[in-house]
């Protein structure tokens, strides 16, 4: 990133569909429409899981 | 962003409800719609023994870490499937979490316990690996909820599962499948009831849910998942959910309430009920499916417990009878 983002903006940008991410920003939710730093570090974490039976 | 009840900060965005929480709000949601779920399905009465099937992942943790806050009496049951690392990791997530609040866990590895694993079955048996562990699960949970004698089984199924099965099984027209496609499957033929009490919620709400509760899980995806039929299904449904909210929910509780009775009575089991030669399941075929299974696999049903010596010493009226000390 080279200057602040909105997590909606960053996930779009990485053509992640929203509902299938939370993202985590020193442990704790990021909403959609938070401001991301450049210094900020970020876990994007995928949360479908599959095998289902 | 703000939390549609308090209009504090909000934490979390449920696109479906068109509506963002705080973390005390959307946690009450999860209870809620847990609680509407019981409520509506009639799955549980108060005071029910529940036996949780527990992956370690987020669904089940989350699943169990709701029941108890709703005051259900639940253990839970953790079964090794012998896939590698995997497994191994898994069952770390399922066992701390009972540690850290004292819940009784049963745990069962089936390399040790029944001779085989879920990689080695699926080979031996030419099936899928989503097939042979489902199969195993289904069994093993079934005969651990009728031992205990609990009043029901509550596996972590949550709304985006359930609509990628019902897409699934509609595609292909799976009109016995179609049948027992139900939030609780009633005990009988010696079956457990079976619920699944976060059909209302979805994935990325289970996974928010630990989060905010603090619950550790696995994240990882199961190895022997990648690419099958399930998870295409639940992109193809992603896809349209990201365009149109609302979709998961409209599809799976529309064919709830206007088009299952349709098919209802199809998944009922053909035929007289009776029981598996080797292990005593309740089905319809001499050797049920999970025995074949285990059987091509090279594996074995573990040996019945060995006979306690009773010890006999002298009798003693107590003016009822007798009885031996």
């Amino acid at each position: 990133m080279d200057g602040p983002m909105a997590v909606s903006a960053l996930l779009s940008k990485l053509e992640i569909p929203r509902d299938t991410v939370l993202v985590i920003r020193d442990g704790t939710l990021v909403p959609g429409d938070a401001m991301l730093g450049p210094d900020d570090h970020i876990e994007i974490r995928p949360v479908i899981s599959g095998g289902r039976s | 962003m703000k939390c549609r009840v308090c209009r504090g900060p909000a934490v979390v965005d449920v696109r479906r409800h068109n509506a963002n929480f705080c973390e005390e709000h959307f946690l009450k949601l999860c209870r809620d719609q847990v609680e509407k779920a019981i409520h509506d399905h009639r799955m549980l009465e108060p005071g029910d023994r529940v036996l949780v099937a527990v992956s370690g992942g987020k669904d089940s943790l989350a699943l169990w870490d709701i029941l108890l806050q709703l005051g259900y009496e639940t253990d839970g049951l953790y079964l090794g499937l012998g896939i590698g690392d995997y497994s191994s990791e898994s069952g770390r997530f399922a066992t701390g979490f009972a540690k850290e609040r004292g819940l009784n866990l049963e745990e069962v590895d089936i390399s040790s316990e029944y001779g085989f694993d879920i990689p080695g079955g699926s080979r031996a048996a030419r099936r899928a690996p989503c097939s042979a562990c489902g199969l195993t699960k289904r069994h093993l949970f079934d005969e651990a909820a009728t031992r205990g004698s609990y009043d029901a089984l509550a596996t972590g199924h949550n709304l985006d599962d359930e609509a990628a099965v019902l897409l699934g099984n509609v595609l292909r027209w799976e009109h016995e499948y179609l049948g027992r496609q139900r939030p609780v499957l009633p005990a009988g033929d010696g079956f457990p009831k079976k619920i699944k009490p976060l059909v209302r919620l979805g994935e990325r709400e289970m996974a928010a849910y630990c989060v905010l509760r603090g619950i550790d899980y696995m994240v990882e995806e199961c190895p022997m998942a990648e690419g099958n039929r399930h998870l295409a299904y639940k992109e193809a449904l992603n896809g349209i959910e990201d365009r149109s909210p609302g979709t998961k929910h409209s599809f799976y509780f529309g064919f709830q309430e206007r088009t299952s009775v349709l098919f209802a009575g199809a998944g009922d089991s053909a035929g007289r009920p009776t029981r598996c030669d080797r292990c005593g399941a309740p089905g319809n075929s001499a050797v049920c499916a999970f025995c074949r299974l285990m059987e091509r696999a090279g594996g074995r049903l573990p040996a019945a417990p060995e006979p306690v010596p009773v010890e006999l010493g002298a009798t003693r009226s107590n003016g009822q009878g007798s009885a031996t000390t």
